[in-house]
C-alpha cells in the first residue's frame, strides 16, 4: 500500500462535463477532475447514478465528453473511441460481460484483436500469450476451456485479460465485485495490487466503502454527478466517506416492536415438491408458515431451491407436490393473476428481464399491478392523466432518479432506480404478503435503509412478508423467523433471537441441521 | 415533450435520408439505363400529387394499404409477424361480394353489413392462426402463408363458380348501388374516411386500453406480462383479431368503394399483393397507425405517379417497379433494423 502517492499522473481528466440532452435537464458529471497515478489503485466511489460508469466510458472512449480535457501523460488528447483509448493505454472491464458462450477463452479474447485477418487466426500465440498474462497476474484460467463452462468468477478474469492483453496502462474495473463471491473478492483485490505494483494505474469502482478501505490507497468520491473530494484512504475514515457519499440519510431503526405478532398465518406452504427448469426435483418437501405481521427470511446459498419456492407460490411454476394456501384459500398451481388477486406482491429477483419492461416507459411500467383497476383505468380505458399523477408521486416518495415518466425507456435506468420503481409499484398498496427476492441486492445504502425501513413499516401494518436473500447481514436484521434452505429442503427454522451468523453458515453449508 | 418531438423529428430525419437515399438509388438506375432521372421524378410527383385527380388517385391507391399495413404493425406490437394480410384481405373481399353484391337489401344497411361481413370474414380467417400458434405452438409465418394459398383458391374458386356475374364470368357480381361508397373524386371514395377511421381506433385501442396495454407488454416482454399475470393467450388472439378486421376491410374497400370495376376478378388482379404491400407500408411507416397512414399514401404515390414516368419519359413499366422498390426497401431499413435489434436483444436474454 501507499506506493502510488508519488508516482507519474497516466491520465487525468480536467473538468469534465457530459450531457444528455433531451434526456435530462441536470448534467450527468458537472465539472469533474479525476486523475489516476503509476502504481496505485484509485478507487472510484459513489451510490447508484452517481456517474461512476459514465466517467469511466468517458475515460476509455465510450462516450464523449461534452466539456473537458483529458490528459495522458500530461499531453492532452482527444479520445474517440475505445481503441482510440487503448491506443492511449486505457483499458476498461465493463459491468457487464460481453462474451461470446460457446468459444474459447482464447477464441473470446482473439475475437477482439482486429488486427488479424480471419484467415490467419493466430490462436496457439493468442493461447501462450494469456498464459504468460495468467501467470504474470496470478489470473488463473484455462485458455482452451469454453466461456460457457466457466463460473462468473473466471469470466470477470476472462474480460479482464481481454483488455491486459492490449498491455494497458491504465485498467479501469467498472463494480467488478458485485458478481463475485468473498473469496474471489479477495484473488481479485490481489490480482489488482500485483497490477499498481508492476506500476500500473488502477481505477477500482465500486459503492461499498468497505472495498475502498480494504485496497484502495486514494479515493475519488462522486454523487449525482458532483466531484466531492479526491483523497488518500489512510487519512481518511468510513464515517467521512459515507457523508460525503451520501450526505445525510435517513437511519435504519429496525426497533423490533414486538407486534402483535397474531398467529393467524398468511402463508402456509405443506410438503411443497416443485421441479426446477433442468428436470431435477428442486423443492423437495418444504414446509413453513408466515405470520401476519411476520418477515419470514430464507438464508441459503443460491441455487438450493430458493427460486422455485418462490416461483411457486408467485404461481409462475406448478407445484409437483404439496399445498400452497394464501390468506385460506388453497391457491396451489393457481395462475399468477390469482394469487396476486389476493393482494400478494413479488419483488423478483431479475429485475430487468421479469421486474419491467424495458422498452416501455416509467409511467407504463408503474402500472402493471394496478392497470385494470379504478381509476388507473375505466370501463378499459386507461386513465393517463391519473396515472401520470400517480407516477410522479411515487417517483418523489420513492427517489427515482428519471427524467421524464412518459418518454424515458426504462432500459436507460440504473439498476438501482429500476428497483426503487419495482418496490414502488409492488408494495404502495400494502399488501397481505410481500414475497421479496433479493429485495436490496444492488441498491446503494440510503435505498438499502429505505427499503428496510418500508419493511419494518409493513410488518408494524400486518403484512407478512417472505424474504429470500444471500445477504446474511440482511437476513438477520430483519427477520423475526430464519429458515435455511440447503439442497432444496428446509434444514431449520430459527427463532432470529436465537440465530446466530456461525449457525446458519453451517446449516447453509449442510454441515448441520436443527 | 421535448424528448417526444426530438424522438419524433430523428424518426423523420431517418425516414427523409432513406427517402433521398432511395431517390438516388432509382436515379442511378435510371442513368444506367439512359433516361433522365430529373424528368422522371418530375413525371412522378407531378403525377401523384400535381392536380386534384392525381391526388385522389394517389388516396385511393393508399387506402387499402392502410389496412393491411396496419395488419401487419399490430401483429409487431404484441411481438408477432403477422403475413397473412393477403389471405384475409381476399376473404373480406369475398364477403363484400356476398353481401354487397349477390344479396339485396335496403341502402344504408347494405352497406354497412357489407363492410362488417368483409371485415368479419377477414379476422375469422385469422382465428385459425391464432389457434394454432396458442395450442400447437406453430410458428405463425408457416400458418399464414398456408392460409394465404387456401384463401387464394377459395376465393378464386367461389368466383368462379358461385358468384360471378351472369354473362361476364370474368369478374364477381358487382356491388349494388345500395352497397357503395360515395364517389370523392377520380377513383377514391368515402371508404377512406372508414379506413382512417380504423386507424385511428386501433391507435387508441393500442395505446389508450388496457386490451392495448396487455398486447404490447406482451410484445415486449411476455416474462414480465407473466410476471404480471397476463395471458398471452388473450394478447395474440387480439392481435390477430384486429389485423384480420383490417385486412378485410382493405379486401372489402376494394369491392365497395373502388370505382369503375366494383369487384373482385376472377384473376383476383386487382387485389393480388396488397397484403404483401402492406409489410413495406408498415415498416416504412414504423409500425405505428398514424406513421402507417403518411406512408400508404407516399406508396400510392410512387404506384399512381410511376405510370406517369412510364408515359411522360417513357421509363420501362419493369425499370419503374425496380425504382419504386429501391425507395421502399431504404425506407424500410430503419425500421428494419430496430427490429433485428429487438429480436437479436430477445435472444441474448
Ligand atoms: N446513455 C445514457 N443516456 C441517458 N442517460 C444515461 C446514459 N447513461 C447513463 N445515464 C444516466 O446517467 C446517470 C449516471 O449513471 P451511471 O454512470 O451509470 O451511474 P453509476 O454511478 O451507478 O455507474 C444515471 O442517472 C443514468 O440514468
Ligand atoms: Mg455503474
Amino acid at each position: 500500500m501507499g506506493k502510488g502517492f508519488d508516482g507519474e499522473v497516466l491520465v487525468k481528466a480536467e473538468k469534465v462535463v457530459k450531457s444528455f440532452p433531451g434526456v435530462w435537464e441536470h448534467l450527468i458529471l458537472d465539472h469533474v477532475d479525476f486523475d489516476v497515478r503509476a502504481g496505485e489503485i484509485h478507487a472510484l466511489l459513489g451510490e447508484n447514478g452517481a456517474g461512476k460508469t459514465v466517467l469511466a466510458n468517458i475515460l476509455s472512449g465510450f462516450y464523449t465528453l461534452t466539456e473537458g480535457q483529458i490528459y495522458v501523460r500530461g499531453r492532452p488528447v482527444t479520445i474517440k473511441s475505445p481503441k482510440d483509448a487503448l491506443r492511449h493505454g486505457i483499458g476498461m472491464v465493463h459491468q457487464e460481460f460481453t462474451l461470446v458462450p460457446p468459444l474459447t477463452v482464447a477464441e473470446n479474447v482473439a475475437l477482439g484483436l482486429r488486427k488479424y485477418s480471419s484467415f490467419s487466426f493466430p490462436i496457439r500465440e493468442v493461447e501462450r500469450r494469456l498464459r504468460e498474462l495468467s501467470e504474470r497476474y496470478g489470473l488463473r484460467v484455462n485458455p482452451r476451456a469454453r466461456v460457457e463452462d466457466l463460473s462468473v468468477g473466471e469470466q470477470q478474469r476472462v474480460e479482464i485479460l481481454k483488455v491486459l492483453y492490449w498491455e494497458p496502462e491504465v485498467l479501469i474495473l467498472d463494480e467488478p465485485t458485485s458478481v463475485l463471491t468473498p473469496e474471489e473478492v479477495d484473488d481479485l483485490f490481489r490480482v489488482l495490487r500485483n497490477m499498481a505494483d508492476e506500476g500500473k494505474g488502477v481505477v477500482l469502482i465500486t459503492h461499498k466503502i468497505e472495498e475502498v478501505k480494504k485496497v484502495a490507497d486514494r479515493v475519488t468520491v462522486l454523487r449525482l454527478g458532483k466531484h466531492m473530494g479526491t483523497m488518500r484512504v489512510d487519512e481518511v475514515d468510513e464515517e467521512r466517506l459515507l457523508k460525503l457519499m451520501i450526505g445525510d440519510v435517513e437511519p435504519f431503526r429496525p426497533t423490533r416492536t414486538r407486534v402483535k405478532q397474531s398467529s393467524k398465518p398468511v402463508l402456509r406452504v405443506e410438503d411443497l415438491h416443485v421441479v426446477g427448469s433442468e428436470g431435477v426435483e428442486a423443492v423437495r418437501g418444504v414446509s413453513f408458515e408466515v405470520r401476519e405481521g411476520e418477515i419470514f427470511g430464507i438464508a441459503g446459498v443460491a441455487g438450493n431451491g430458493q427460486r422455485e419456492l418462490v416461483e411457486a407460490i408467485t404461481g409462475l411454476r406448478k407445484a409437483s407436490r404439496g399445498r400452497i394456501i394464501i390468506m385460506g384459500r388453497d391457491v396451489t398451481n393457481r395462475s399468477p393473476r390469482e394469487i396476486a388477486d389476493l393482494g400478494v406482491r413479488h419483488i423478483p429477483e431479475d429485475r430487468r428481464r421479469t421486474g419491467v419492461v424495458e422498452g416501455m416507459t416509467l409511467g407504463e411500467n408503474m402500472i402493471l399491478r394496478d392497470y385494470r383497476s379504478q381509476p388507473f383505468s375505466r370501463l378499459g380505458v386507461l386513465n393517463l392523466k391519473f396515472i401520470g399523477e400517480f407516477t410522479q408521486k411515487m417517483v418523489k416518495e420513492f427517489e427515482i432518479l428519471a427524467p421524464d415518466i412518459w418518454e424515458t425507456e426504462v432500459r436507460i435506468l440504473s439498476g438501482g432506480n429500476i428497483q426503487r420503481l419495482i418496490l414502488a409499484r409492488e408494495l404502495w398498496r400494502e399488501p397481505r404478503l410481500v414475497v421479496a427476492f433479493h429485495p436490496t441486492y444492488g441498491l446503494d445504502l440510503k435505498a438499502l435503509r429505505h427499503t428496510h425501513n418500508i419493511f419494518m413499516k409493513l410488518r408494524e401494518k400486518g403484512t407478512a412478508i417472505l424474504l429470500i436473500s444471500e445477504d446474511l447481514d440482511e437476513i438477520m436484521s430483519l427477520s423475526d423467523r430464519i429458515g435455511v434452505m440447503f439442497e432444496g429442503k428446509l434444514v431449520g427454522i430459527l427463532d432470529a433471537e436465537k440465530a446466530t451468523i456461525d449457525k446458519i453458515g453451517k446449516m447453509m453449508t449442510g454441515i448441520y441441521a436443527e | 415533450m421535448r424528448e417526444r418531438l426530438l424522438k419524433v423529428l430523428r424518426k423523420l430525419s431517418e425516414s427523409l435520408i432513406a427517402v433521398v437515399i432511395g431517390l438516388l438509388g432509382g436515379a442511378f438506375l435510371m442513368i444506367l439505363y439512359g433516361y433522365d432521372p430529373w424528368l422522371a421524378y418530375r413525371a412522378l410527383f407531378t403525377g401523384a400529387f400535381g392536380d386534384l385527380s392525381g391526388i385522389f388517385e394517389t388516396l385511393a391507391f393508399a387506402t387499402p394499404l392502410i389496412m393491411t399495413a396496419l395488419t401487419f404493425a399490430v401483429g409487431v406490437r404484441a411481438g408477432l409477424f403477422n403475413i397473412g394480410a393477403e389471405g384475409q384481405m381476399y376473404l373480406g373481399a369475398m364477403g363484400a361480394v356476398m353481401i354487397g353484391g349477390a344479396l339485396s337489401l335496403p341502402p344504408g344497411i347494405h352497406l354497412v353489413a357489407a363492410t362488417l361481413f368483409g371485415m368479419l370474414l377477414g379476422a375469422l380467417w385469422s382465428l385459425p392462426v391464432s389457434a394454432l400458434k396458442i395450442y400447437r405452438g406453430v410458428h405463425e409465418v408457416v400458418s399464414t402463408i398456408m392460409l394465404n394459398w387456401v384463401a387464394f383458391w377459395l376465393v378464386m374458386y367461389l368466383i368462379t363458380y358461385h358468384f360471378a356475374e351472369p354473362g361476364r364470368a370474368e369478374r364477381a357480381v358487382p356491388a349494388q348501388e345500395t352497397a357503395r361508397y360515395q364517389i370523392i373524386g377520380a377513383s377514391l371514395t368515402t371508404v377512406i374516411f372508414v379506413v382512417i377511421g380504423f386507424a385511428l381506433l386501433t391507435y387508441f385501442i393500442i395505446w389508450r386500453t388496457t386490451a392495448g396495454y396487455e398486447l404490447r407488454l406482451v410484445g415486449y416482454n411476455p416474462e414480465a406480462a407473466q410476471y404480471a399475470g397476463i395471458s398471452s393467450v388473450k394478447a395474440t388472439y387480439l392481435s390477430f383479431f384486429i389485423g384480420g378486421l383490417a385486412a378485410g376491410l382493405a379486401g372489402a374497400s376494394q369491392v365497395l368503394g373502388r370505382p369503375p370495376s366494383w369487384t373482385v376478378y376472377a384473376t383476383m388482379g386487382n387485389l393480388l399483393n396488397l397484403g404483401f404491400e402492406g409489410i413495406g407500408v408498415s415498416l416504412i411507416g414504423r409500425n405505428h397507425p398514424i406513421g402507417i397512414i403518411f406512408a400508404a399514401i407516399f406508396y400510392g404515390g410512387l404506384v399512381h405517379g410511376g405510370r406517369f414516368m412510364e408515359f411522360e419519359v417513357g421509363v420501362a413499366s419493369e425499370l419503374v417497379r425496380a425504382i419504386n422498390g429501391i425507395i421502399i426497401i431504404a425506407l424500410s431499413i430503419p425500421e428494419i433494423i430496430s427490429l433485428i435489434g429487438r429480436i437479436v436483444r430477445r435472444r441474448r436474454e
